[in-house]
């Protein structure tokens, strides 16, 4: 039944999931040719000094691009859900209702989480051909919240989807805005290097938020 | 579980706030802070003030527009020429446009220099190619485990070079890595020097090309100093090649060519929350150092020796209205950023006194009239009862915003 479960959630987010990993790609291909195209113009030192002097990044792009992709994914795999509230049927099959919830949480996260670090991995790959190490470290460390800005993104959505009523939904809305606009706040390469610790384990925590609107959700509050 | 979720929520929503209802307060009522700027005339062997629109003396004497130009003549020479009032000599020195322009200079280090993500590439820049112009290199060096050249155009090592650089590192007793780089990674600056390193056991080098040759000088210092950072500066009097701060141990100067460390007449300087200013003329230097609400000048002749100092203190920031009524309304505050710093944290203020208590007591009070109202018991209430007590306004709307139904909703019976 496990796996029946986890192939309901993955065909409602599967389109999304294809989408992000295209959208992602042809990000990442813009980027890289953009780099080329730049290195042959002004020269590959001028290019470096840019970044080490300048703060000129030259990833910018891909700043949104995780935040999209974790409202996306949350929406895709929440919202048909709470469509004439279905996922009380989930909660009536015989598993734990917290079981369940768990389970389809932790498979959106898990395919999220993927998503994110194929992006990453590519993004190091392509970084490798025309950077030394020290400025590819200093980039993955400017993008790093960005990144976990996008699961905490799928976390919160998540939690204001299956809240019942529309009124706490706005209220919830308010502090994951508030909450979300610290790892977009605007900061000089590797500035959130002493944050990442912190915010990587309350995004973590996270992870559990939505159990709470679930039980509400459960318990019919009105 | 459940509940452990929602005191997660419960947190998100106090650190929200914490940073949001503060942040919203200043934007209404900050006012700018006083700043100060600080010279020292030699014509009246006196500190001027500037504060705002207001030039005084520090016995508190106004002068006019005129008074500062005339009392400041190295500071305003090409207006005093202009209108004929630039005295021929001074203090028995002829006054000639050159040397007034070399002996000028300005640095100003803040606080955010030293708490600041770093480079750790470096352009080597060739410091007497022959030519007029300085050119930028082709490659970057790091120095981790050794000293390495990475060529840009390749993203490849220079494996001859890094060699030559390591080994002349090495016969001068540095130990890898380094700590602190600095230098002036520029095309636009008189001459090159190079760059001012320390190494892993916190000795400070001078490491610069010459000739494609590696110059490394390991510089003497008079006791071990505990060196935070380092600014390499262009001056054009080439009096000193740069500024060395130390966690407590004062500020020096490299004097140039000799090496010399020449400690400034400073005391007290930290450099994690204060400013330092250092202007310079043909005969003084003058020293400012910055707290958050007072200063403290120190003007010092061309051989360092102290020829006056001025002081004053003014209102901090939470004995001002506007910091008294945050203090009164919030326990703390939570910043992403912080004047003292370039980097990104949670930087945790919280606020003096206990005039905020009356507003947590408030906040409490609310609370239990709200939990009361809805007729939920208060002892299951406890913890968010705590929660508002402890953390006023913001725990009031994180715990209403994440309802504790817990307590009333009875669990349905498992079918």
């Amino acid at each position: 039944m496990l796996k029946s479960l986890l192939y309901k959630e993955w065909i409602k987010i599967r389109l999304v999931v294809w989408i992000a990993l295209g959208l992602s790609l042809v990000a990442l291909i813009n980027i890289f040719l953009k780099v080329r195209h730049d290195i042959l113009f002004v020269d590959a030192s001028n290019y470096w000094y840019s970044f080490l002097f300048r703060g000129v990044t030259y990833f910018s792009i891909l700043k949104f691009l995780p935040f999209i992709v974790g409202l996306a994914v949350a929406i895709a795999q929440y919202f048909p859900e709470t469509v004439n509230k279905r996922i009380k049927l989930t909660f009536h099959l015989p598993v734990s209702e917290n079981g369940v919830l768990i389970w389809m949480h932790s498979f959106g996260a898990g395919i999220l989480l993927a998503v994110f670090l194929t992006v990453l991995v590519l993004f190091n790959a392509g970084s490798a051909i025309f950077f030394p190490a020290n400025i590819i470290r200093a980039s993955l460390l400017t993008m790093m919240p960005w990144f976990l800005g996008g699961m905490a993104t799928y976390f919160l959505v998540a939690l204001i989807l299956l809240e019942p009523m529309w009124l706490f939904r706005g209220l919830y809305a308010a502090v994951a805005a508030g909450f979300v606009t610290i790892f977009y706040t605007g900061a000089s390469i590797g500035a959130f290097e002493p944050v990442l610790a912190p915010i990587a384990v309350i995004t973590l925590l996270l992870s559990f938020v939505v159990l709470f609107t679930g039980y509400r959700f459960r318990k019919g509050e009105m | 579980m459940i509940k452990f979720s929602r005191y997660i929520l419960v947190a998100i929503g106090i650190l929200v706030a914490s940073i949001v209802l503060p942040s919203l307060y200043w934007t209404i009522f900050e006012k700018v802070p006083r700043s100060p700027n600080l010279f020292y005339s030699c014509i009246k062997d006196d500190f001027i003030v500037v504060d705002g629109s207001i030039r005084k003396s520090p016995a508190g004497k106004e002068y006019t527009s005129d008074e500062y130009e005339q009392a400041l003549p190295f500071m305003f020479y090409r207006q005093l020429m202009a209108d004929g009032t630039m005295p021929d000599t001074i203090k028995g020195v002829k006054m000639e446009t050159p040397s007034i322009a070399r002996a000028s200079s300005f640095y100003r280090y803040t606080p955010k220099r030293t708490d600041a993500p770093v480079p750790t590439l470096w352009p080597m820049l060739e410091s007497q190619s022959g030519k007029v112009n300085l050119a930028m290199p082709e490659d970057y060096f790091r120095i981790e485990k050794r000293m390495e050249f990475i060529v840009a155009k390749t993203n490849e090592i220079n494996e001859e070079k890094s060699m030559l650089f390591t080994d002349a590192l090495t016969s001068e007793g540095f130990v890898f890595p380094a700590n602190i780089i600095a230098g002036l990674p520029t095309t636009r600056k008189s001459v090159d020097e190079g760059y001012f390193i320390t190494d892993a056991a916190g000795s400070l080098f001078h490491v610069k090309m010459v000739k494609g040759e590696p110059y490394v000088v390991r510089i003497e210092t008079p006791e071990k100093l505990d060196i935070v950072y380092i600014e390499a500066v262009d001056l054009r009097s080439r009096e000193y090649y740069c500024y060395v701060f130390t966690g407590n141990q004062g500020i020096f100067v490299v004097m140039d060519e000799v090496y010399d460390l020449q400690r400034l007449p400073v005391d007290g300087f930290n450099p994690s929350i204060h400013t330092f200013r250092l202007s310079a003329d043909l005969f003084n230097k003058c020293i400012t150092i910055l707290g958050e609400n007072w200063y403290e000048a120190i003007a010092v002749d061309e051989m360092y020796q102290v020829v006056g100092t001025h002081g004053e203190k003014w209102e901090g920031l939470y004995e001002r209205p506007e910091g008294k009524m945050l203090a009164s309304l919030f326990p703390f505050e939570t910043r992403m950023k912080d004047e003292n710093s370039a980097y990104v944290r949670f930087y945790f203020k919280p606020s003096p006194g206990i005039r905020w208590m009356i507003v947590n007591l408030t906040a409490l009070i609310v609370a239990v009239v709200l939990i009361m109202r809805r007729g939920w018991p208060l002892k299951s209430n406890i913890p968010d009862l705590l929660i508002t007590a402890v953390t006023g306004i913001y725990g009031l709307i994180a715990t209403q915003f994440f309802p504790n139904k817990f307590s009333k909703v009875k669990p349905p019976d498992k079918k």
